[in-house]
């Protein structure tokens, strides 16, 4: 970036940022931060589900990355390798405070009543179109730790199963199978939640 | 296929395309149409609780102050083009070209007109070395002898039937190339995340490389 385009105020792409950042440049780091805070915050958010312990976090994340900036050879986004950290920083926390990441290999070929119950003349109350942001949100928060950890990582983040597995220490299978009672759970969550508001 | 077997297959289904038996049933059962439909909705909606959430302006805060006490932010920013650390730049070229292009040269002398007779008294020989470093290279690290590792001493035993001036040629290159890596080692205990650093230490050791190969390429010979 030349000097001139630094008068007119123009901002910093993320490649230059990253260059001043790595000579020390205050306002590079903040122009990363800035980039980044909002995703790498709200992965910490859902997962702990305490925006003290995500600050705390979201600050623990970014402070790991820059402290390695001056190695950052561009090969990779920059993005990819500030989100595998928050993941990375998120569940070594989970793991110091005890708190269940992932339950034991659990499929559901145990499960043989199933989820769909048929009752004649039973309405079809289906989800279709009536998810909004904040339910979803407040569905999530409701889910079981280790189905929220599996859901965040997969449909929130778009982390694939051999991902997980990897991150959380478990079974490809078994990311499957709790994401998919993540999301049976959350439609069931969804449901009742649309059935109360309409009670009211 | 019934509700519960397509139930069992359901994982897949959502994250892929149904299967014509999948299809069938879900073309005759609305429950289950309905139940994949929502799965998949609550899927592809869960993306936008991404970055959904903004955190205080305390974090950005505390962070900056971390980065100020680690040194990573500098109150005046060196912006230095990649290529450029003029003294260390200066003083590395100076030390390494010059001896490392002499005993280049020196070598491919003897072996193109005297293979049998290395570090001779021949006039081609002695035409062909170049003049002694400048006498910035000397005050270089010449005057710093590193320790020998042991692959120093076993590379140095090979030479040892060389005559003495090559050998000490050879000895003094090594302890130049033991010096600069020590320097670069030492520069990047202070600052791990100096770039140039790293680089020259790279270079250093390859360097290095190259006087273990020019014996190695010679003795074979």
């Amino acid at each position: 970036m030349t000097d001139a385009r630094k008068q007119q105020g123009e901002k910093l792409t993320e490649a230059e940022a990253i260059e001043r950042a790595k000579q020390g440049d205050a306002a590079a780091f903040k122009v990363l931060y800035d980039l980044h805070k909002r995703r790498v915050y709200s992965l910490c958010l859902r997962m702990t589900q305490n925006t003290a312990s995500a600050e705390d976090l979201t600050q623990e994340a970014f402070l790991q990355l820059f402290r390695k900036i001056g190695t950052f050879r561009g090969e990779s986004a920059f993005s990819t390798w500030l989100h595998r950290m928050s993941v990375n920083v998120v569940l070594m926390q989970l793991r110091k405070k005890n708190l269940p990441i992932v339950p034991i290999d659990d499929t559901l070929e145990g499960d043989e009543e199933g989820t769909i119950k048929k009752e004649p003349g039973a309405p079809d109350e289906r989800l279709t179109g009536a998810i909004d942001r904040l339910r979803l949100q407040n569905a999530v928060d409701e889910l079981p730790p280790g189905y929220r950890t599996i859901f965040v990582l997969h449909d929130v983040e778009g982390y694939e199963h051999n991902e997980i597995a990897e991150m959380v220490g478990c079974s490809i299978g078994n990311s499957k199978s709790q994401l998919h009672k993540a999301r049976l759970k959350l439609r069931e969550l969804l449901r009742v939640d649309r059935a109360e508001k309409a009670r009211k | 296929m019934t509700c519960l077997e397509f139930e069992r297959d359901l994982p897949e289904c959502v994250e892929g395309k149904p299967s014509p038996e999948q299809q069938a049933h879900l073309n005759s059962c609305p429950t289950c149409s309905g139940l994949l439909l929502d799965l998949n909705s609550i899927a592809s909606q869960a993306k936008m609780l991404s970055a959904a959430e903004e955190p205080s302006a305390a974090v950005w805060n505390a962070l900056e102050e971390r980065l100020r006490s680690e040194g990573l932010i500098r109150s005046q920013p060196v912006y230095l083009p990649a290529e450029v650390k003029p003294s260390f730049m200066q003083r590395w070229r100076a030390a390494w070209l010059v001896p490392v292009a002499a005993a280049l040269v020196a070598v491919a002398v003897v072996k193109l007109y005297h293979p049998a007779n290395i570090g001779d008294n021949s006039p081609v020989a002695k035409q062909a070395q170049p003049a002694a470093p400048a006498a910035v290279v000397k005050n270089a690290s010449a005057k710093r002898k590193p320790a020998l590792s042991h692959e120093d001493q076993q590379w140095l035993d090979t030479v040892a039937a060389r005559p003495p001036a090559q050998l000490a040629k050879f000895r003094t290159d090594l302890d130049q190339a033991n010096a600069f890596i020590e320097d670069a080692q030492q520069s990047l205990q202070q600052d791990p995340n100096d770039v140039y650093m790293q680089q020259m230490l790279m270079n250093a050791y390859e360097q290095k490389q190259m006087l273990y190969e020019l014996v190695v390429d010679d003795s074979s010979h």
